[in-house]
C-alpha cells in the first residue's frame, strides 16, 4: 500500500509465528515489539498441554510481564543498556508487548529480544521480590486521579467482566501469585501461534526474518490450536449508573461512558465500528462542536477534556469527560448535547470534515515509530490490519453513522464516576 | 560544521531556522518568543497563549480556529509557556500534513501559515483591548492549570522541590506563574503588555518539513511583517554554592510518600564540563542502568521508579522516587551513598559505557522527531551553544571516567523534599 508511501512486508514461521517489517530507511531508530494476545482479562483458561482448566490471580498478565525481564543470568535491561539500547514492556487488558529501541546493534537487540521472550525464569524467592516493586506500582496508580475515575466508571459499566479489574490486580491479589502459575500461564498464552512481531525503523526487512527465522527453527516447538479462554456472562445493563469517590485532588474530575452491546466480533467490522463511534464522538463534543464552545465558555471543561472509542472483541465503551468544576452540570449537558443530536440529526458537512480530519491524523501518525508499532499490534491482536484503516475510513457513510448514533448512545448504558476533593 | 538548520533572518529581525527534509509526513512551524521568567511578569505573560489562542481577527472564536485545522486534514495547533532556565517562553506550534500524501490539491500549508499568523500577529479585540470575555475565561483556565498540579502528585513533589531550593530566585517562580496574580489582570492592560512582548522580546520560527527554502522565507517573510524593536534579555543565574542543607516535609492524604532531592552541580549547558555531568546524571540515575533504578527498585525494591534528571540551562540536578512512608530514612541514605561512590570513583565499566551509550542512544532517537529536534536546537539558542547532534555524540563520546568522578565532585545536595501523608 504506497498510499501514505510505506511499504508492509511480512513472514510467517513454521511454528506458527508471524513478523511484520515496516522499513523506514531514513530514520536512525529501530524500534521493535514482540506481542502476545493476553492481557488482564484473560484470567480464566485451558491450560493447552493438559486440558485443565484454570482460574489465576487477578493482575497476574502484569506480574508476568514484569518477570520477562529475569534471566538465568541476570536482567535483560542491563543487556539492553550494555548494547546501548533501551526496552520496556506494558500489559493491557488484552495483550502484553515487550520492546525496544535502539539506533545501533539491533541485530544483537532483535536476538536478545527473542532470546528473553521466550526464555521464563521464575524463583521463589524473585517472585516474593517483585511483589514489593508492583505492590509500590499499584500504590502509585491508587493517587493518580485519573485512573481511578477510568476503573471506577469500568466497574460501574460492567458487572462481571474482567475489564472491571485492575490491569495490575490489587495489592491482595498478587500476593496468590507462585512460580507455578506464571509458568501455566507463559506455556498457555506465550505460544508461537498466539503471538507476534512486529519492526519499524532503520532495518532491512529480509534479515529481520532471517534473524527470526534461524532462532525460530532451533524452538522445536509445533504450531497450537486456539486457546480456550471464558469469560464470565455479562448482562446487557450497567452494574450501577455511577460510582463517587473522594480523593486528594483540587477539583472534581468526571467521565461518562457507554457501554456497547454490538460485541462479539473483530476484524474489519469492528474497525469500522470504532471509525464511525468515534467520528460521532468527534462531532458531537470535538472542538469544533458548540457543545465544546458552551462548555468551554462556562468553565465547565478546559483543553484536556477528552473522549474516545475503545473497542475490542468481548467489549466496548466509550469515556467522554475530564476535569470540572460541576460535575452535575457538565453531565446534564452531555446528555442534553447527545439527544439533541439524536432528534435534530447530524450535518453531513461536519461528517465529511471529520472524516478528513481522521485522514490526517493517520497520516501523522506515521510519523512515529512508537505510533505505528504500537497501533500496529493493537489493531492486529484483533485481526485488522493498520493498512485497511484508510479504506474503511473512505467507504464509510454518512447514514451508517446516524444509525449508530440512534443505537449505541443509550441512555439505559450509560455510566458516570466522579472523584471529588475531600 | 553540519548544521541541520539553515538559519536566516526577516526583515525585522526574527530569527527564522529551516530544515527542509523529506523524512516526515508533514510540516511543523514552531515560533518562540523569549522572555525573562520573573515573578512580576510571569502570569501576564502565561496568559496570552491561552487568549491568543481563543481567536483572531479572521478566526473569531476556537471553534473557528478547529474548523479550519479540521479542513486542513486535521493540523494540530497549539499555544502554550515552556521554561527553560530562568526563560519563560511563549510556544505556538502547528503541524501540517503534507499534501502529497492527502492525494488532494489543498493548499494546506499556505492556509496553515495564514492561520499561525493570525492568532499570533492579529488577536480579537474591543478597542485597545482583548476581547473581555477571552481574558476573564482563560483567567479562569490558567488558574485551573496551575492547580491542576496539585492532583499530579508526581511532578508536584518535583516542582516543589525546586521552588523550595531556588526560593528568592527566578528559577522558583512556576511556569504559568501564580493564581494570587490573576484577580487583578485586565484585557487592557493586557494588551498593551502583549503589543511590548511582540514589538521587543526576541523571537524564532522553526521550520522542518519538505518546503522549498526559498519559497518559506518568502512566505514567513510576508506574514510576519510587524514593526519590531529587539531588547536583549538577561542570562539564567547558576548558583554554585549550597549553605546548608534543606529538608522539607509537606503532609497530603496519598497512598505513596514522593521524595525528590534537589542538588547543584554548578554546571550548566555551555560549559565545558556539561557532557561529563550528562554522564554523571546518567550513572547516577538516568536509566535501568543507573545506580539509583540498581540499588534504590532493584535491590532493596523501595520503589517502583528511582530517576534523576538535568535541568540544562540553571544547573540542577533533581532525584525522584515513590516510596513506602516508613522508607524515607533508608532511602535517603542509598541514595546519598550512590553519589557519594561515584565520587570516589566507584563506577563500573558497565555503568559508565552503558550511560554513554544511552545518552548517545537517545540524541540519535531525537533526530527522528520534530519536536525533538526543535526543543534540542532551542537549548542551543537560550544557551549560546552552537552545535549539532552529530558534535554532541563527539563530546559525550570523549568523556573519561576521570571527567565524571570530577564533576560529580560539584555536586552539592541541596533540599530533600518529602511529600508524606497526614
Amino acid at each position: 500500500m504506497n498510499y501514505i508511501g510505506e511499504n508492509l512486508l511480512s513472514r510467517e514461521f513454521d511454528n506458527g509465528l508471524k513478523a511484520y517489517v515496516i522499513p523506514k530507511k531514513n530514520f536512525n531508530k529501530v524500534y521493535a515489539v514482540y506481542s502476545t494476545k493476553y492481557g488482564s482479562i484473560d484470567n480464566e483458561f485451558v491450560v493447552p498441554t493438559t486440558g485443565e482448566r484454570l482460574k489465576v490471580p487477578e493482575g497476574i498478565a502484569h506480574f508476568l510481564e514484569h518477570k520477562m525481564f529475569e534471566m538465568p543470568y541476570g536482567n535483560v535491561f542491563d543487556k539492553y543498556a550494555e548494547l546501548g539500547a533501551s526496552s520496556n514492556a506494558y500489559t493491557n487488558y488484552t495483550n502484553t508487548t515487550y520492546l525496544f529501541s535502539t539506533t545501533s546493534s539491533f541485530e544483537e537487540c532483535m536476538r536478545l529480544l527473542l532470546e528473553f521472550v521466550e526464555t521464563p525464569y521464575f524463583t521463589e524467592e524473585s517472585v516474593e521480590k517483585e511483589k514489593g516493586i508492583i505492590t509500590q506500582e499499584l500504590r502509585m496508580y491508587e493517587d493518580d486521579p485519573e485512573w481511578q475515575v477510568m476503573l471506577n466508571l469500568l466497574r460501574a459499566m460492567y458487572h462481571r467482566h474482567p475489564v472491571r479489574d485492575d490491569i495490575g490486580g490489587t495489592v491482595e491479589s498478587i500476593q496468590n501469585i507462585d512460580v507455578d502459575a506464571l509458568y501455566k500461564c507463559y506455556d498457555t498464552f506465550y505460544h508461537p501461534s498466539n503471538m507476534v512481531i512486529f519492526v519499524a525503523g532503520a532495518v532491512d526487512a529480509d534479515r529481520v526474518f532471517e534473524i527470526i527465522g534461524e532462532w525460530e527453527n532451533k524452538r522445536g516447538k509445533l504450531p497450537q490450536g486456539e486457546i480456550i479462554r471464558t469469560y464470565p456472562e455479562e448482562p446487557d445493563t450497567v452494574n450501577k449508573p455511577r460510582i463517587d469517590v473522594k480523593m486528594s485532588v483540587s477539583r472534581p474530575l468526571f467521565l461518562m461512558g457507554f457501554k456497547d452491546n454490538d460485541v462479539g466480533y473483530d476484524g474489519i467490522e469492528l474497525l469500522q465500528k470504532e471509525i464511525i463511534t468515534n467520528i460521532l464522538l468527534e462531532i458531537i463534543f470535538g472542538k469544533s462542536s458548540l457543545t465544546y464552545e458552551k462548555l468551554y465558555e462556562e468553565g465547565l471543561i478546559d483543553d484536556r477534556f477528552s473522549f474516545g472509542y475503545e473497542g475490542q472483541k468481548g467489549y466496548g465503551f466509550c469515556t467522554i469527560g475530564g476535569e470540572t468544576k460541576d460535575p452535575e452540570k457538565l453531565k446534564d449537558m452531555l446528555v442534553t448535547s447527545i439527544d439533541e443530536a439524536k432528534e435534530g440529526g447530524l450535518k453531513e458537512e461536519d461528517f465529511e470534515r471529520v472524516r478528513k480530519k481522521y485522514l490526517g491524523d493517520y497520516i501523522q501518525g506515521f510519523n512515529s515509530l512508537e505510533f505505528i508499532a504500537n497501533s500496529f499490534v493493537s489493531y492486529y491482536h484483533r485481526n485488522v490490519n493498520i493498512f485497511d484503516y484508510p479504506k474503511v475510513l473512505k467507504r464509510i457513510t454518512f447514514e451508517e453513522a446516524e444509525r449508530r448514533l440512534r443505537e449505541f448512545f443509550d441512555f439505559d448504558r450509560m455510566a458516570v464516576s466522579t472523584v471529588y476533593p475531600k | 560544521m553540519d548544521r541541520l538548520f539553515k538559519r536566516k533572518t526577516l526583515d525585522n529581525g526574527i530569527n527564522l531556522y529551516i530544515h527542509s527534509t523529506d523524512k516526515f509526513k508533514t510540516v511543523t512551524v514552531c515560533a518562540f518568543i523569549h522572555q525573562n521568567l520573573d515573578k512580576n511578569t510571569a502570569t501576564r505573560t502565561a496568559l496570552l497563549p491561552f487568549v491568543l489562542k481563543r481567536g483572531s481577527h479572521k478566526f473569531p472564536s476556537s471553534r473557528y480556529i478547529s474548523l479550519c485545522l479540521e479542513e486542513l486534514y486535521g493540523a494540530d495547533f497549539g499555544a502554550d509557556i515552556i521554561k527553560k532556565g530562568e526563560r519563560q517562553i511563549i510556544q505556538f506550534f502547528i503541524e501540517m500534513v503534507n499534501s502529497r500524501y492527502t492525494a488532494s490539491e489543498d493548499k494546506i500549508l499556505d492556509e496553515g501559515l495564514a492561520l499561525f499568523k493570525d492568532v499570533i500577529l492579529n488577536p480579537l479585540t474591543e478597542g485597545p483591548a482583548f476581547k473581555k470575555d477571552f481574558v476573564e475565561q482563560e483567567k479562569d483556565v490558567l488558574k485551573r492549570n496551575i492547580e491542576a498540579l496539585f492532583n499530579d502528585k508526581f511532578n508536584y513533589a518535583i516542582e516543589r522541590c525546586f521552588q523550595e531550593m531556588c526560593k528568592g530566585e527566578p528559577f522558583s517562580v512556576y511556569k504559568y506563574g501564580s493564581v494570587s496574580d490573576l484577580p487583578e489582570i485586565k484585557s487592557e492592560d493586557l494588551y498593551d503588555f502583549y503589543k511590548m512582548i511582540i514589538k521587543s522580546r526576541p523571537m524564532d520560527i522553526f521550520v522542518l518539513g519538505e518546503v522549498d527554502e526559498g519559497q518559506i522565507y518568502e512566505k514567513l517573510n510576508n506574514l510576519f511583517s510587524n514593526e519590531r524593536r529587539e531588547e536583549k534579555i538577561a542570562g539564567t543565574v547558576v548558583v554554585k554554592e549550597v549553605e546548608r542543607e534543606k529538608f522539607v516535609e509537606e503532609k497530603q492524604d496519598v497512598n505513596q510518600g514522593k521524595l525528590s532531592l534537589g542538588f547543584r552541580t554548578g554546571t550548566r549547558y555551555g560549559d565545558e564540563d556539561f557532557y561529563a555531568l550528562m554522564v554523571f546524571n546518567s550513572v547516577f540515575g538516568g536509566g535501568p542502568h543507573s545506580k539509583l533504578f540498581q540499588n534504590v527498585r532493584e535491590k532493596e525494591s523501595l520503589a517502583y521508579y528511582a530517576f534523576s534528571r538535568l535541568e540544562k540551562s540553571k544547573g540542577l540536578m533533581l532525584a525522584s522516587c515513590g516510596i513506602d512512608f516508613d522508607k524515607l530514612e533508608k532511602t535517603i541514605e542509598i541514595i546519598k551513598e550512590q553519589l557519594d561512590d561515584i565520587k570516589e570513583g566507584r563506577i563500573s565499566d558497565y555503568e559508565f559505557e552503558s550511560s554513554k551509550k544511552s545518552i548517545i542512544n537517545s540524541y540519535k532517537e531525537a533526530e527522528d522527531s520534530p519536536a525533538m529536534i526543535i526543543s534540542l536546537y532551542l537549548d542551543g539558542i537560550i544557551n549560546g551553544v552552537e552545535e549539532s547532534i552529530q558534535e554532541i555524540i563527539e563530546k559525550i563520546r570523549n568523556v573519561t571516567k576521570e571527567d565524571v568522578v570530577k564533576v560529580a565532585q560539584k555536586v552539592k545536595l541541596d533540599t530533600i523534599y518529602f511529600l508524606n501523608k497526614m
